[in-house]
């Protein structure tokens, strides 16, 4: 078989050795229930969902690793009255949701004084299980599995992690964002937001007057871990005009790095990740993405979330985003 | 009072009825995460076919009202791997496994049934006759009795003293006669049913939603129309030939499971309801004690085929 040739650069398939046995979390996954503590909306699209876990639910999830998700039990959750339904989910709103949906951490903090955590997820209403998550309020109770997954890996040796956002691939980042601020202080961050356009770039704390062309603190998601951050939005009604990729490709091209120092983490629609993955062949650096794919049960069981793989020696695999991902070496991942 | 939840399925005494059923429960330990697999009354393994299948490609699943669709393509590592891979593991657990065994040819079902024969790990083979989801073997012998007759009579004859459960496809006109064909030809049991073979449309793209273009539907959808099955088989078939039936489609709490025994299923399988919640398993047996006592019934044997 025929060696890729990603994986025969100098030094860099030693990295993927060791991100290829990075620990799975072995901990008791649930089903735990949370509590909601709020549910806020923003442009009647994008939700910020933060619950309260507590015993071994918080214990467990205190130690989730950025880029883990959960599964979430939204079949319970009331249907928005008929005018607050999106012309597009019109058809499926009523249908009888039966499956957990996986979503991303997007952070976890301590309640101080107590032995619970706080969970923030971040959802866009997209079918009828968004949908349902949308009407959730205080004090409701939502059953969750997790944390699932294989997160991101933090090689050693790094010294600048450049994180690329596209659209609704936010959450995992800014998890790994405040995760790599508390754990690795001698790494310099630097997160890359896309978005179609200004209103989609999924922040509820963002200070449009303050973008620039530079990087810069204008969306507190990021800057309240001290790290900064270059928006770019496809039409230019912020910051760069481009997609998100240009913009790093650009920002690499302006600021030498040495690119065993840097690694860059992505998440975002799959041509996005793909234009990561051959930005990072192309400079060299390492790249780890999450993917979605859909899942029924989140666990490994069903098979349903295969992800085409290609291993160093060339072989071609399935593997599954649920339990192998849903983080990847980009360099292993099957573009099509 | 003493609740006996133990029920006799072929030659065995299961100390509960509830399966776990293939496809759903990975082949030995994957559940280990959220229960005890000791607690279950049996488990049936992921489909194994004599070589390696990667499976379909994406989307290989999708949901749809009360119910979803799976497409998966028989994806398993091969009889080898599995062999010198998963058995070992069972050793780890006191419950009866099965293995589901799949494949294109008749020659692939006995060569998987005689590699298995003589393994004490397992107790028994269930005989895949009903998988929608790929191009040759699998459903096309399911739903030709004579097919069916001649599978079943050459794995009977491959899998030693192993107990042969035949797996029934709802995808035909008379169940029966697809079943007594599989009784006539050897089957120790008969489980029934498989997924109902089904389509979802993008109307956006005015595509299929699933790359296999058709999957299997499971889920509570199906779950009136499998327990008219079991009963109709039961009936028919299986309690004039002293056959156990283990029933299942769409079971996702203690009364659907109650339903389906009452109808004449000596057993159970858990299937879609282990990816909504993956204790769902140990659940079910929970509340089918707790349903038991709260009736005063002593004995669970007593409701098997007890529909009036």
């Amino acid at each position: 078989m025929n060696v890729p040739e990603v994986f025969l650069r100098k030094g860099l398939t030693k990295t993927f050795e060791k991100f290829m046995h990075r620990p799975q979390t072995t901990q008791q996954k649930g089903p735990y229930n949370a509590t909601v503590e709020s549910n806020i909306l923003r442009s009647g699209k994008f939700g910020r969902l933060t619950l309260r876990l507590e015993g071994t639910a918080a214990q467990v999830f205190r130690v989730a690793k950025p880029g883990q998700f959960a599964q979430f039990d939204v079949s319970n959750l009331r249907i928005p009255p008929a005018e607050l339904i999106p012309d597009e989910l019109v058809n499926s709103a009523k249908r009888n949701v039966i499956l957990r949906r996986p979503l991303s951490l997007a952070g976890i903090s301590d309640i101080a004084d107590a032995e619970a955590v706080l969970l923030d997820i971040l959802y866009c209403i997209v079918g009828p299980g968004s949908l349902r998550l949308s009407t959730a309020e205080k004090g409701d109770r939502i059953s969750l599995i997790g944390p699932l997954g294989r997160g991101f890996f933090v090689p050693a040796g790094k010294k600048l992690a450049l994180l690329v956002a596209g659209g609704m691939g936010a959450p995992p980042l800014q998890h790994l964002a405040g995760y790599l601020r508390e754990k690795h202080k001698n790494i310099e961050v630097l997160a890359f937001a896309g978005a179609k356009t200004i209103t989609d770039l999924p922040y509820f704390d963002i200070d449009i007057s303050k973008v620039s062309d530079k990087p810069d603190f204008s969306i507190r998601e990021f800057s309240r871990y001290a790290v900064k951050s270059l928006p770019a939005t496809d039409d230019g009604s912020a910051g760069f005009k481009g997609f998100v990729t240009e913009c790093m490709r650009k920002w690499l091209d302006a600021n030498k790095i040495k690119p065993s120092d840097a690694i860059i983490y992505a998440c975002g629609p799959e041509l996005m990740l793909k234009a990561a993955a051959d930005l990072a062949t192309d400079y060299g650096i390492d790249c780890q993405v999450s993917l979605e794919q859909n899942m029924a049960c989140g666990t490994g069981l069903c098979q349903s979330c295969a992800v085409k793989c290609c291993c160093p020696n060339g072989e071609k695999i399935y593997k599954l985003c649920c339990k192998d991902g849903p983080v990847f070496d980009s360099r292993e991942v099957v573009w099509e | 009072m003493k609740t006996d939840l133990s029920v006799k399925f072929s030659k065995l005494t299961l100390q509960n009825p509830v399966f776990v059923a293939s496809g759903t429960c990975g082949y030995v330990d994957e559940l280990s995460d959220f229960i005890d697999i000791n607690a279950l009354g049996g488990f049936i393994t992921k489909s194994i076919t004599p070589l390696p299948r990667p499976g379909n490609d994406t989307p290989r699943t999708v949901e749809t009202d009360a119910g979803m669709l799976n497409a998966i393509g028989l994806a398993n590592i091969g009889c080898e791997r599995f062999i010198a891979e998963k058995l070992p593991l069972m050793q780890n657990f006191k419950t009866p496994f099965f293995v589901n065994i799949a494949g294109r040819t008749i020659e692939d079902y006995i060569c998987v049934a005689e590699r298995l024969a003589d393994k004490n790990q397992i107790a028994g083979l269930e005989l895949n006759i009903s998988c929608p989801n790929v191009k040759a073997g699998g459903i096309t012998f399911g739903t030709d009795p004579a097919a069916v007759s001649q599978i079943t009579k050459a794995v009977r004859k491959a899998a030693g003293n192993k107990i042969l459960i035949v797996k029934l496809t709802p995808n035909v006109t008379d169940i029966s006669i697809t079943a007594r064909a599989a009784v006539e030809n050897g089957a120790d049991a008969l489980s029934l049913v498989n997924t109902f073979t089904a389509m979802a449309v993008d109307i956006e793209t005015r595509k299929p939603v699933l790359a296999n273009r058709t999957g299997g539907l499971s889920g509570p959808a199906i779950k009136p129309i499998a327990i008219y099955m079991v009963n109709k088989v039961y009936n028919e078939v299986a309690r004039p030939a002293a056959i156990p039936i283990l029933g299942g489609g769409g079971i996702c709490n203690a009364g659907d499971a109650l339903e389906f025994i009452m109808a004449g299923a000596s057993a159970v399988f858990v299937g879609t309801a282990n990816f909504l919640c993956p204790t769902a398993a140990t659940g079910i047996i929970a509340g089918i004690e707790k349903w038991l006592i709260s009736h005063g019934i002593s004995e669970i044997s007593e409701l098997i085929g007890c529909l009036k």
